[in-house]
């Protein structure tokens, strides 16, 4: 029998030190172990049961309950305030086999695998290797749980793949206390598996594209995500530039991402016809405090795998002084002018080294994340046309109401079909600002008060945008949610409503679901956007 | 006007006092060694500020005496997974010093290990 261990933990911090918030208890769950039960469908099921017990609790209690899995988000989005579940111990996983195949279905079998909630990317990463193949993409490190990644929208600069959650083809959902409540949703019109799957999971199966899609970027709050089929493809190697460019081509880059006709080549990296190649990845870093007629990018390319290639993994990995970061974050809360000339002390720590090409396959590249400190990260979403223009507004805030302690990067990250993805736009470009977490002194601008003015700022100046749902901003700015979605945000709720009952809608609801307005449960939606539609 | 010279006095005396704690605490050291494609066993509990945040660390702090005909030892830990993801080991100089002087038979051991996370 999986069992799980009760702390009584009374507050709750995120990863990076974003609360602390008050909690009663966190449960900690963990697996049967093989020797006793060596079926991985047997071990994942007894989990199942096990979470419905602890949901079960919950709900006779009349109190909420949330899962998270590395606490990586900055925004509240994991925090629950009754009962949290940590889910890293819960790491099951397995290929798919041939008689769980669909009919018809476009997926080929050897690119589809099932992850229990628990498997943070890197040994997902590592699974897959062992079979040749390779997630299509990652964030920018590896330490996160699967059902975090989707549930948040966790991103990389893969503009010709999108975000994590866009490799997901199924999900699987307690969604309460009885045997009904366990759930395996998929898209109608690109079904995966059959229902040879969904018995060996218990599950009742649905497949309807608009419950599908809200379900995948669901904030934590469709349920509790117990597994997800993964569409993975072969690996491959990723040949990796940092350059510094002239900023106007930059730029140029970024607002129309047309690389094949530009004059920005990498020797070794063009077609037979001589035009560049198409990149698979583009970041532009920003100091928003010099005026640096050039700009640092990274660039990628990606390559067939093959063996052979120097370890791009350093052998030695190497730190700022710990106290030295809490020294400078304590110069820059006391004396704000000194923040410009801090970055620029730290700039060699924070961007990639110059002109240093290494190849590596993706998770070598999104390797381990080095910085375990109190941190702060404010990222929004916008076309990539209107990119340099946003940039030149959010540069302009740090200046002249900040400083703030942090740098700015662009990624670039095509469009998902989730319903309330942040990566909405053909292709994002996610501008975001990250750095240590100060406390304002000085007369400086605090951190809440920088978070509304971003969005007051693009408002202002008529930019669509949107916000990581992971990252820091000003979650209950009125109308929010309707300005950054639109119609999105009220059909997320219709097929929520129709999924969850009163009570298991609330019982998957935290304060920050309020705080967005998004936790409003609708009584009289067709029962139809909840069962399977056939094709 | 008095305050505000205070401050910057307190400020900069607290500035050289943290340079002076970075450069002299370096002397202390320890070493570290780190699975490249290991994933470590987590605890959500452990929130030190540190490379240890979320993983589950596990602490041997003992001296081992050796027989008069013992050269060497070794201490056998458990991890569920069957693996090591991190060991760390800091030498210290009481450490060095009660060796030498018991000839030794003595030695000072200071290791912090974290396990692999078990592979389902």
């Amino acid at each position: 029998m999986a069992t799980t261990i009760k702390h009584e933990i009374g507050s709750w911090n995120t990863f990076h030190n974003n609360g602390p918030f008050p909690t009663k208890v966190l449960y900690e769950t963990s697996l049967e172990s093989k020797g006793n039960m060596p079926s991985v469908n047997d071990r994942y099921n007894d989990a199942a049961k096990e979470i419905q017990s602890l949901i079960k609790a919950a709900l006779d209690s009349q109190e909420g309950f949330r899962a998270y899995g590395s606490a990586w988000s900055m925004s509240a989005i994991a925090h629950q305030k009754d009962n949290m579940h940590y889910n890293a111990a819960m790491n099951l996983k397995r290929a798919i086999t041939d008689d769980e195949l669909a009919e018809n279905t476009p997926f080929l079998q050897e690119n589809l695998f099932f992850f229990q909630c628990g498997n943070v990317i890197k040994e997902i990463s590592n699974f897959l290797f062992d079979q040749g193949k390779s997630l299509k993409v990652t964030g920018a490190s590896n330490g996160q749980t699967i059902a975090g990644c989707i549930s948040t929208g966790v991103h990389g600069s893969a503009w010709d793949d999108g975000a994590v959650q866009d490799c997901v083809v199924g999900i699987n959902l307690i969604i309460g206390d009885t045997p009904d409540d366990i759930v395996y949703l998929e898209r109608h019109t690109k079904p995966a598996l059959n229902d040879t799957f969904a018995n060996r999971i218990n599950a009742r199966v649905i497949r309807n594209d608009g419950l599908f899609n809200a379900a995948l970027v669901g904030l934590g709050s469709f349920g509790f995500i117990h597994g997800v089929v993964i569409e993975a493809e072969d690996r491959f190697l990723l040949n990796r530039y940092v350059k510094k460019i002239d900023k106007n081509l930059a730029l140029q880059l970024a607002q129309s991402m047309d690389f094949e006709n530009s004059d920005f080549q990498i020797p070794g990296e063009t077609g037979i016809d001589g035009k560049p190649n198409r990149p698979f990845h583009y970041k532009v870093f920003i100091n928003p405090y010099v005026d640096d007629p050039e700009y640092v990018v990274e660039i990628m390319y990606k390559k067939p795998y093959q063996s052979g290639y120097p370890d791009p993994v350093p052998k030695i990995k190497t730190a700022v002084y710990r106290d030295l970061i809490l020294l400078f974050t304590h110069i820059a809360e006391n004396f704000k002018n000194s923040i410009p000339a801090l970055i620029k002390v730290l700039q060699a720590s924070i961007l990639p080294p110059l002109d240093l090409d290494v190849t590596g396959t993706l998770s070598e590249i999104f390797w381990d994340a080095g910085y375990q400190g109190p941190a702060y990260a404010c990222s929004v979403g916008i076309d990539n046309s209107d990119s340099p223009k946003a940039l030149e507004l959010l540069v302009n805030l740090a200046r002249e109401e900040g400083p703030i302690p942090g740098i700015y990067a662009m990624r670039f990250v095509k469009q998902s079909g989730a319903t309330l993805a942040f990566t909405k736009f053909p292709v994002t470009c996610m501008l975001e600002i990250d750095g240590l977490i100060w406390d304002p002194k000085d007369n400086n601008i605090s951190l809440p008060a920088f978070c509304t003015r971003t969005i007051e700022v693009l408002q202002a100046n008529n930019i669509a945008f949107t916000l990581h749902w992971g990252k820091n901003a000003d979650w209950s700015f009125p109308g929010l949610i309707q300005y950054m979605y639109g119609n999105n945000a009220q059909e997320w709720i219709a097929y929520r409503s129709a999924l969850l009952r009163k009570e298991t809608a609330e019982l998957f609801s935290n304060d920050f679901l309020q705080d967005t307005a998004l936790a409003e449960y609708l009584t009289d939606v067709p029962g139809t956007l909840a069962q399977s539609i056939d094709l | 006007m008095e305050s505000s010279t205070s401050t910057v006095k307190r400020k900069i005396h607290s500035l050289f006092l943290t340079s002076f704690m970075l450069i002299f605490l370096s002397s202390c050291y320890s070493v570290r060694i780190v699975s490249r494609d290991g994933v470590p066993e987590p605890n959500p509990l452990n929130t030190s500020g540190n490379f240890y945040k979320g993983k589950k660390v596990n602490v041997i702090d003992k001296t081992i005496t050796l027989k008069l005909l013992q050269g060497e030892f070794y201490l056998v830990e458990n991890c569920a997974s069957g693996g090591f993801y991190s060991i760390e080991y800091r030498p210290t100089l009481g450490g060095v010093l009660l060796s030498a002087i018991t000839f030794g038979k003595k030695r000072q051991v200071k290791v912090k290990y974290v396990c692999l996370k078990q592979s389902e």
